[in-house]
């Protein structure tokens, strides 16, 4: 599903290069923990796979693309199989709960009458079918990010990224949105979530990624999130 | 390609930045007014050519002899200046005017102005031949064969005063055309920030649809139709601009002047000429600007 073969990145801004020499791949329907501190790479390997960047060296591969070589042209047909999910929600402020997952589907020009049917089988999905008409604003932090969830997941990814989802919810509404994302990971999309959450990692115990200095320091099939950490 | 949505995106667009977008649209208008009033300047300059050059004459003036002593050009050398210049090749018509003739144009060129009246005597005026050429370029010919013969006082050629009439008048299209070449610098600068300012604005829902996978083309549409909107907008405005200076200015402050025949009238027709050229130029260029400020400026 994914792979990376000796990818570096190196920005213009540092000399250390913010991914070193990186292999590793994810197979479909995993679900893996990217860990880390702050400036391990982290969000560099997210933005590769989304194309927001590119690498300075090797290849990154998500489904049958090579990422790091795709034209312009297609790379919106990369980020429509593509969710993502972030620690501010970036929800659209001015439009209701059901006006902001329509939104991702009306972009990339579904037909009205999908969108009609599949925006609250979603939001039933997430839990949130009575407040489709509320605002953003109206909502708690952990209802948003279900609302951001929704949107990321409606058109049916093979893959989802979520960069730190949880860092600004409180423990117990951390774990309903876990439970979320484990749901949509069984029905076979695949997860990559970096996550600074000792308490979540070490609780779902699924595949864990660590990186450090912008290299794999440990890889683990059902890790934690560490020792004396 | 869904068009409710992008034109909603587009309304709401323009209505978020209502004054930038009326800012884009006078700035718009004022350089397409000016372009379309060069060219309605242009259209009249060549109907005026068309008018006068018909009617130019050659004044051949004859000597004090002559006009004092041959009032009816019947003695030699009037009739034999008369007969050459009737065989000069590009001469279409030869006609005489005595001095008594020439008085009394004179006087009713000058019947406004009787203190002009009173001054002048017959004695002052020369006769002359009034020589209508085929081709009003080929005076210098005349001038030439003719100026120092017997009986010839001078030569004076009414296409000179007319080159002179018209010289101004083209400078005064091209002062119109440079100002609407400014004008227009100031509008695309404009639309170019307007767009910068709206895509600014919608970074959030930009930054979205580029998440989603939106093409470029959905990012970007609404803004083009945004600039497209105000060019078409603005041609409009200036048509409207040419509309109104026509019937509250131009047919108003220049009514003696038409009714005399001196400038042809600015018709209704002549704008209607203009009007389509002027949107199409607005919206072309207000395409083209925020074409190329979406490729330099605008990550979308």
């Amino acid at each position: 599903m994914i792979r990376l073969e000796r990818v570096s990145k190196s920005y213009k801004t540092s000399t250390r290069p913010a991914l070193d020499d990186v292999s590793v791949e994810f197979d479909k329907g995993e679900f893996v923990f990217l860990i880390g501190p702050s400036g391990s790479g982290k969000s560099t390997f997210l933005r590769l796979l989304l194309r927001e960047d590119v690498p300075s060296r090797g290849d990154v591969y998500v489904a049958d693309w090579n990422v790091g070589k795709l034209s312009r042209r297609r790379v919106p047909q990369l980020r429509q199989r593509v969710g993502c999910v972030f620690q501010d929600f970036r929800l659209l402020n001015n439009k209701t709960v059901t006006e902001n997952v329509a939104f991702a589907l009306e972009v990339i020009g579904k037909p009205r009458h999908t969108i009609r049917k599949v925006v609250p089988e979603v939001l039933d999905m997430v839990g949130l079918a009575g407040k489709a008409d509320r605002m953003p604003y109206e909502l708690s932090g952990g209802e948003q990010q279900r609302v951001a969830i929704a949107r990321a997941f409606v058109n049916r990814p093979l893959l989802l990224l979520a960069d730190e989802p949880t860092g600004n919810l409180d423990p117990d509404i951390s774990q309903d949105i876990m439970l979320l994302l484990e749901r949509i990971n069984r029905t076979g999309t695949t997860v990559v979530m970096a996550t600074h959450n000792h308490a979540i990692v070490d609780s779902m115990r699924r595949r864990v990624v660590e990186l450090q200095l912008g290299q794999v320091v440990r890889d683990e099939s059902r890790g934690v999130y560490g020792v004396g950490r | 390609m869904r068009a409710s949505f992008v034109f909603s995106e587009v309304l709401t667009g323009l209505r978020r930045n209502m004054t930038m977008t009326i800012a884009m649209v006078i700035t718009t208008a004022i350089s397409l007014g000016l372009l379309g009033g060069g060219l309605l300047v242009v259209r009249t300059i060549d109907r005026m050519q068309d008018l006068y050059y018909d009617r130019v004459e050659v004044a051949v003036f004859l000597t004090e002899d002559i006009s004092a002593n041959d009032p009816g050009c019947t003695a030699s050398p009037c009739t034999d200046l008369r007969t050459e210049l009737e065989a000069a090749s590009g001469v279409e018509s030869v006609t005489f005017e005595s001095r008594a003739e020439a008085f009394a144009r004179f006087q009713q060129i000058f019947e406004a102005q009787p203190e002009l009246r009173e001054l002048a005597r017959p004695e002052a005026l020369p006769a002359s031949f009034r020589v209508q050429l085929t081709d009003p370029e080929r005076f210098g010919v005349v001038a030439q064969e003719f100026g120092g013969r017997p009986g010839v006082d001078r030569i004076a050629d009414q296409g000179a005063y007319l080159d002179r009439l018209f010289e101004l008048l083209s400078g005064l299209r091209n002062a119109t055309f440079v100002i609407a070449l400014v004008q227009s610098l100031a509008a695309l600068l404009l639309i170019s920030n307007t767009i910068q300012v709206s895509a600014f604005t919608r970074r959030t829902e930009v930054g979205i649809m580029r998440l989603v996978g939106a093409t470029r083309w959905y990012t970007q549409l609404p803004f083009l139709i945004e600039a497209v909107v105000a060019g078409l907008a603005g041609g409009l405005l200036a048509i409207f601009g040419l509309l109104l200076a026509k019937t509250a200015f131009l047919d108003r402050v220049l009514s003696d002047v038409f009714a005399s025949g001196i400038v042809p009238q600015v018709e209704f027709g002549d704008i209607a000429l203009v009007s389509p050229f002027l949107i199409l130029v607005g919206a072309a260029v207000a395409a083209v600007t925020g074409y190329v400020t979406l490729r330099l400026y605008v990550r979308v």
